[in-house]
Parts: structure tokens; sequence; C-alpha cells
């Protein structure tokens, strides 16, 4: 039984806009004002967009196409764990 | 005065046509608040809030004033359907352009959203375009055929109203018969799956009903969201009898901490002065996260903010994306500076509390919120 890593995937009710300070995150899902989180990354924002628009939510296929540093996957790996207990993301484990 | 130009030179926003005028009354209110806190000191969502963002994330548009009842607080005293209201193809192009600048979200109210004669097409233009989509009604034009026809948009959320938890407290608002015609709406809305809000302005005498309302909420799975009473439209004329006191909105603060899954549409802010910090944006975000399109074409702050002297500017003469952009008011709006509540030990977690709340009670915007809990 092997441990592969876990796959982050952008929840659908999530909507992303750029700002100048980077973006914002929005989960909508009732009547009020939904989920919002400023983010002042626009380095993360890009990557969330790109997650969502190209490879169907599936952010950590966004992150392993990308040509970064090993650090600098970490950290943005290290970002995405943030969102997900923001509830924006949702971790998948699996084992083959 | 320098300040001010300074700021609108640094937002990048200089270069369109600036759009409308600012009355006289409202520059000097808003001059009168002094110099805004600069960027780097803002707390919170403050500081992202500032100068406004590229669109708004929600935009709350009353979509006709016509009314098939009327409500003593009506914060934009509906009743009959206007002469310049929007046409269903402007209402249309409306939503496309809001759709293009990515507003998340379109909360549709009135006067009653299912009077106007082009709803059914907006909320499908809404739909093809992916914006998110909340109703707020009064329930009693839903009918069974509504309720499934309804089923055909999404993502669409309702919040139908009712101003206390007994047909007595929530009648003498609304009108006589109207909580159990509410409660019919919400039934059919329910039975056919729909995701609903139970939405309440507290008032003085509804507070003693918040656990009634809860649980009428939770009877049709649904959310309660509470709502500020502001003092604005019809709303002026009785906010003195029916605000809640001092006393009750602390003792509504702790039910909120009972009761974390009630909604409370970032309106109790003023409240954070108590001491705990409440779910929600700690600041306005009028003209900054959020704005208010009038059944005219009217663009206001915010929904609570329909003075004629805050009129930002108007779809009839101008495109949205010009009025959010470079409406002057708008720009003049947000960098008011703290007032009042300069130096004050709980600005941080209240930003001053409503500006509609301070206009319509003293006409003034340099002074602490009329209900400061301080």
């Amino acid at each position: 039984m092997t441990r592969i890593p876990p796959q982050y995937r952008l929840i659908a009710e999530v909507k992303i806009r750029r700002e100048a300070f980077g973006g914002i995150l929005y989960k909508y899902g009732c009547a009020d004002r939904g989920t919002l989180s400023f983010i002042n990354s626009p380095q993360l924002i890009e990557l969330l967009i790109e997650g969502q628009q190209q490879y169907h939510g599936n952010l950590s296929a966004a992150i392993e196409k990308r040509r970064i540093s090993e650090a600098n996957r970490q950290k943005l790996y290290g970002a995405l764990d943030d969102l997900a207990k923001r509830g924006y993301i949702e971790v998948r484990l699996s084992v083959r | 005065m320098v300040e001010f130009v300074r700021f609108i030179e640094r937002s990048g926003r200089s270069q369109g046509r600036k759009v409308g005028v600012v009355h006289p009354l409202a520059l000097a209110a808003m001059q009168q608040t002094g110099e805004m806190v600069s960027q780097k000191k803002g707390r919170g969502s403050q500081r992202f809030l500032q100068g406004g963002l590229s669109a708004p994330i929600t935009v709350t548009w009353e979509i006709t004033a016509a009314c098939n009842i009327a409500c003593v607080h009506c914060l934009s005293s509906s009743g009959r359907r206007r002469p310049g209201e929007l046409k269903t193809e402007q209402a249309l192009a409306l939503v496309d352009e809001l759709a293009e600048m990515q507003v998340f979200q379109l909360h549709f109210g009135g006067g009653e959203p299912f009077i106007y004669p082009g709803i059914w097409k907006v909320l499908e233009r809404c739909t093809e375009r992916g914006l998110v989509m909340c109703v707020s009604t009064n329930g009693t034009l839903i009918t069974q055929e509504r309720a499934r026809r309804l089923k055909q948009f999404e993502p669409l959320y309702f919040q139908v109203s009712l101003d206390g938890g007994t047909p007595e407290t929530n009648d003498s608002i609304r009108g006589k018969g109207v909580f159990d015609r509410a409660l019919r709406g919400l039934e059919l809305l329910a039975a056919e799956g729909h995701s609903l809000t139970v939405n309440s302005v507290l008032t003085r005498y509804s507070f003693s009903e918040l656990d009634r309302l809860y649980e009428i909420a939770m009877s049709f799975d649904a959310k309660l969201r509470v709502t500020r009473l502001r003092p604005s439209g019809r709303g002026q004329e009785v906010w003195a009898d029916l605000h809640p006191t001092r006393e009750q909105y602390q003792q509504f603060t702790a039910w909120l901490e009972t009761h974390p899954d009630v909604l409370t549409a970032d309106s109790f802010f003023h409240l954070n002065a108590f001491g705990n910090k409440l779910a929600g944006l700690d600041v306005c975000g009028a003209a900054t996260a959020t704005c208010c399109i009038c059944p005219e074409g009217e663009v206001y702050p915010c929904a609570f903010f329909q003075a004629p002297e805050f009129e930002a500017g108007n779809l009839h003469t101008e495109s949205f994306r010009e009025i959010w952009q470079n409406s002057i008011l708008f720009n003049y709006y947000r960098q008011m500076g703290s007032g009042a509540c300069t130096g004050c030990g709980q600005y941080s977690a209240c930003h001053g509390g409503c500006p509609a709340t301070k206009w319509f009670v003293h006409q003034k915007l340099n002074i602490r919120d009329p209900e400061c809990v301080l």
C-alpha cells in the first residue's frame, strides 16, 4: 500500500477575483454574504485561478505543472492548507 | 481637501470621466469626518477595502418599488411602481455588465421582486452568466407553480421576511395577515427544496421572539438572518420607537454567541464595541464591497443609504462601471475619516458604526453611531 500525496481541490462554490493587493476568495452558499477572504499574494491568486480554469479545480495538478523551486512549492502547499482550514479547498487523501 | 484629491489620484481611477456631482451637504458631512486612516494603519478588513475594490462583492438591486404590502419600516418607502424604473432590456444589459465586472452575488429586493415584469428573464440571465442570486421576498406572491418554476435557476437563494415570531408582532409592522401568508410562501418554497433564509429586522418588540423566529426558520430547514433596523425610508418615522435598547443589544450579542448559525448580514458590527467580535466584517462595506442599485437606476453606497444627497450616479446616464470607478461621491465616501470616534479605544472593533444611521438620525457623519453601545 503506497501513500500518494493528497490532492487539493478548489470547492465548486468558490469564486476568485484579482485585485490590486492580490485577490479575493468568495464562497457562496446562503442568502447572506458568503465567506470572504482577502489574499495579499498575487502568486497564490494566479495559482487558484489557473487551477480553477485549466485543471477543473485540481490545484495539486496546477502546482506540479509549475517550474518552481521545491521551497516555493512547499510554500504554496502551506498556503493551500490554510485555505483548506477556511473551507475553500478540499483535501483528498488516498492510498493505492 | 488636498488629501482627498491625492487619494483620488492614487487610486488610479483619475483617468476616467468623473461621474456625478456631490451634493454640498454630503460633501460637507464627509469632509467633516477628517482624514481617512492610512491603509497601513487600517486593521482587519478595512485595509483591503479602503479605496474600494475593482468591483463590488455583492450588489443589492432594488429592482422595483412596487410592493403589495406596506411595511412601516420599509427602507426604500416602497409601494407603487416608479415611472423611471429600468426596462427589462436595461436590466439584462446591467446583469451582463455586472457579470463582466466579476461581481459575485446579486441581492434582489424592492419593493417585491416578483412584481417586476422582467424578473424571470433577469434571473435566467444571471444563471447564464454565473451570478449568484438571492431574492428577498415578502413571500406572499409565491405559488406552487412559481416555486417549481424557480428551480431552473441556480445558484439561487431566498430570504423571506418575518419581523416577528408571532402574527401580532409581525403584522404590526408588515400588515394584517402577512405573517400567515409569508409562512405559506416559505412552505411552498421549502416543498420544492429551495435554499431558504428567514430574514428578520431586529426591533424592540421582536427581540423577545428571537427564539421563536429561530424555531420557525428551523421548521423550514432554513437559516435565520437577523438584520439591523435602519432609520431610512419609512424607517425614519418609526426608528425611535422600534430600534432596540442598549440592554437588548447586549443580550442579543450573547444570544448570537449561543446561535453561531444565525446570519447577520454584517449589520451589527457596531456591537463589536461590547468587546466580543461578532462574525463577519468589522467595518462598513458601503461603496467599497457593496452598493445599492435602486429601481430608477440610482446608485447609492448601500441599501440603507438611499438619501438623495448620497446618489453616486444614475444608470440612465452612466454605466455601472463608470459609477463604481469614477463617481466623485464614491471617491469621497471611500476616504472618510473616523470623525468623533478618533481616539476611541474601540475604533478598530467597529470603525465608527453605520454612516447611514448617523446621517438619517442627525444629518451628520462625524458623530458616533446613534446606537453606539459605549
